[in-house]
């Protein structure tokens, strides 16, 4: 049984073990870890031994594998157009039909940077700021909503609650964007007594200034219900004993919230904070292209990098190598903030971001 | 009839006589129960109201907005809560007049795209999922890490888009059908929650003879029902919500335009049809029509898989 979990590479915590002891590896063991995992004494005839056994329904596999090789291994070949001269490459003949055509280049990363900085700085810092405000405002606003839920006495009336502001969730964010500009229309919106914050254009969703505190609004109140589906599912797991213990011990309401309830969803926060931060680099493509198409001034100020790819390499194709390169780079970030936020998780929580 | 009236009347009485009596109890004085201290009568009050108010900013601007899809074009300002001079032109207007062909063909690619994304997707991960379930699964990791790696590293828009060219599939709706088949978080939820199913059933029908799809679709698919019904649910409301896909893949064939591009089309205006005097009065009111029927769909599942999707949320949030 151990031995095979080991082949799995899984870390089997042997009961009575303590949990700081098991993470270190025991003096006599160090030597064995280095050694690569088929390399393991009796490895290949286990797997033998399970292949036999499972022939079977090992097929099962076979059509996601080969959906997952056609569109999303290929594709990943296509990453030598941004290795590709963009004054003398043109992709003909389908996708690698002309891979020997045009000069090899590194130049185009380093114009993300040099040539193109400017646009590039200035859509990451703003794709940041609209992801820093709503990890500070959307969050503990889940949190907050899904405490307040479970303080209900009914379980009917807070089933019924949570099932209501759910509903923004499932609408679409051009449904979204379009029922708030109705209510902000300057003309005849119900709201639109709000734009004289906005004295410069009159109307909030053309102002750029506005765009990031709306952005950060129109998700929390679109998120904030199914963003606390998860934590209210958290607190619903806590043993009622406690609290009963806690009241018989002259606890009021607030203190069994700060020293009971918090303390005990604690992990589900700090995953779902480390997944979010892991997302850091994509503010919702849909959201801020749709707000952006109030005003054309807007797709300059606010553009964030999702805008900017989708603007380099949809709308205008004329330099395919360094929209590639743009994609790739963004991706490579993104694959090193989700590898860091599972190394985090692990470490902490013992358990991985999937 | 008469059986069925009978019992109607029966069963509504009995109900507001249980209701009745809950009230009663619930003012009756109790000498058991543990008294509640003022500060936490006061918190529970702002608690109530704090949360009714949540549920009106909700709930406010979707009934002003989706008022306007039954309201004459001409008395807009009086709108606040409910249509202030009802009528159905607005809505007869999406549904048959001038926009009509164009609306309900990117209707009927949302529900194409939908149900071919749903089905396919989710059977073909399920599948995947049942023997990487198993724990002795051979190259368990290494299969798990083939998928997992598509799902943490993409190459960006411009490779799929021009696989997607040299396969002749831009500027159709297969393009958007083809690139999300693969979802690799419902291949984790089915995972984590065939690990939890009891072994001796699969033995015991394995006994009886069983081959492997067969023991698939009848004993493992009836069992995992809440995961299914949940993974289904999210597939088709993000599909059907989702135009950043069909943005990527469908620019000038307005043929091919799924419901949720084709709305954002209307809310941006471009997809608008200008120049008649009542058209020009009815703008917000034909674009709220349009949205409400396009969410019609979602709202008709949306009580049916609810109770489903709590059971479905707690399986993926636990790693065995």
């Amino acid at each position: 049984m151990d031995q095979e979990n080991r082949a799995n590479g899984e870390i089997v915590l042997e009961e009575g073990t303590n949990v700081l002891d098991a993470s270190l590896p025991k003096p006599e063991e160090r030597e064995e870890e280095k050694k690569v995992l088929w390399e393991e004494p009796g490895y290949w005839k286990t797997q033998w031994k399970r292949l036999k056994k499972h022939r079977r329904i090992l097929w099962f596999i076979i059509p996601a594998a080969i959906f997952t090789l056609i569109f999303s291994y290929i594709p990943m070949v296509g990453i030598f157009y941004s290795f590709k001269d963009p004054s003398t490459y043109k992709i003909v003949n389908g996708m690698f039909g002309s891979i020997s055509s045009g000069a090899w280049t590194f130049q185009n990363y380093i114009d993300i940077f040099a040539d193109n900085g400017d646009i590039f700085f200035a859509a990451v810092g703003n794709t940041l700021l609209i992801n820093v405000f709503r990890l500070l405002i959307c969050f503990p606003f889940s949190i907050i909503i899904a405490i307040q839920l479970s303080e209900l006495k009914s379980q009917a009336l807070s089933k019924t609650i949570l099932i209501i502001i759910c509903i923004p969730n499932f609408l679409s964010w051009a449904i979204v964007v379009g029922v708030w500009w109705g209510l902000l229309d300057p003309l005849r919106g119900v709201f639109s007594f709000i734009n004289v914050l906005a004295p410069s254009t009159g109307d909030v969703t053309t102002s750029s200034g506005w765009f990031k505190p709306l952005a950060v609004i129109w998700s929390a109140w679109k998120g904030a219900g199914w963003g606390c589906i998860m934590f209210y599912a958290a607190i619903m797991g806590i043993d009622k004993s406690y609290y009963e213990s806690a009241t018989l011990e002259g606890a009021n309401r607030l203190q069994k919230m700060w020293f009971l309830t918090i303390p005990s969803i604690m992990p589900t926060i700090a995953l779902l904070l480390v997944l979010n931060i892991s997302g850091m680099l994509g503010a919702g493509f849909e959201q801020i292209w749709t707000m952006m198409q109030s005003d054309t001034t807007l797709k300059d100020t606010q553009k964030t990098l999702d805008t900017y790819i989708y603007e380099i390499s949809v709308l205008d194709q004329s330099n395919i190598p360094f929209a590639t390169a743009l994609g790739v780079f963004n991706g490579v970030i993104a694959l090193a903030l989700m590898l860091i936020g599972n190394k985090i998780t692990s470490k902490t929580l013992k358990r991985g971001l999937w | 009839m008469k059986n069925f009236i009978k019992t109607a009347t029966l069963g509504t009485k009995n109900f507001f006589i249980r209701l009745w009596n809950k009230i009663k109890r619930r003012f009756e004085h109790n000498p058991n129960k543990i008294k509640e201290s003022k500060l936490d009568f006061t918190l529970s009050i702002v608690n109530v109201v704090c949360l009714l108010l949540g549920v009106l900013i909700v709930i406010f601007p979707l009934l002003n907005y989706f008022s306007y899809a039954f309201n004459n074009g001409y008395y807009n300002i009086d709108v606040v809560f409910f249509p202030a001079r009802p009528t159905l032109d607005a809505i007869i207007y999406v549904m048959g007049g001038e926009m009509a062909a164009e609306f309900w063909r990117s209707f009927f690619n949302s529900v194409i795209i939908t149900a071919t994304v749903t089905i396919l997707s989710n059977l073909v991960e399920a599948l995947a999922a049942y023997p990487l379930s198993k724990f002795d699964c051979p190259f368990r990791g290494g299969i798990m890490m083939y998928f997992i790696i598509t799902m943490l590293f993409s190459a960006g828009v411009i490779p799929i888009y021009v696989l997607m060219d040299s396969l002749s599939l831009t500027e159709t709706i297969w393009s958007v059908v083809l690139v999300s088949i693969s979802n690799v978080s419902n291949l984790l939820y089915f995972k984590t929650f065939f690990e939890g199913l009891p072994e001796d059933i699969e033995e015991a029908a394995k006994l009886d003879g069983a081959n492997d799809l067969q023991m698939f679709f009848r004993i493992v698919v009836p069992m995992s029902l809440p995961v299914i019904g949940s993974c289904c649910f999210f597939t088709i409301v993000g599909m059907w919500n989702s135009y950043g896909g069909a943005m990527l893949f469908i620019s000038t064939n307005r043929d091919a335009y799924p419901l949720a591009l084709y709305i954002y089309t209307l809310v941006t205006e471009s997809g608008m049809i200008r120049g008649d005097a009542w058209v020009e009065a009815n703008v917000k009111n034909i674009q709220s029509a349009g949205m409400l029927i396009s969410i019609i769909p979602i709202l008709c599942i949306y009580p049916y898989v609810i109770r489903y999707i709590k059971s479905g949320l707690t399986i993926g949030s636990v790693k065995s």
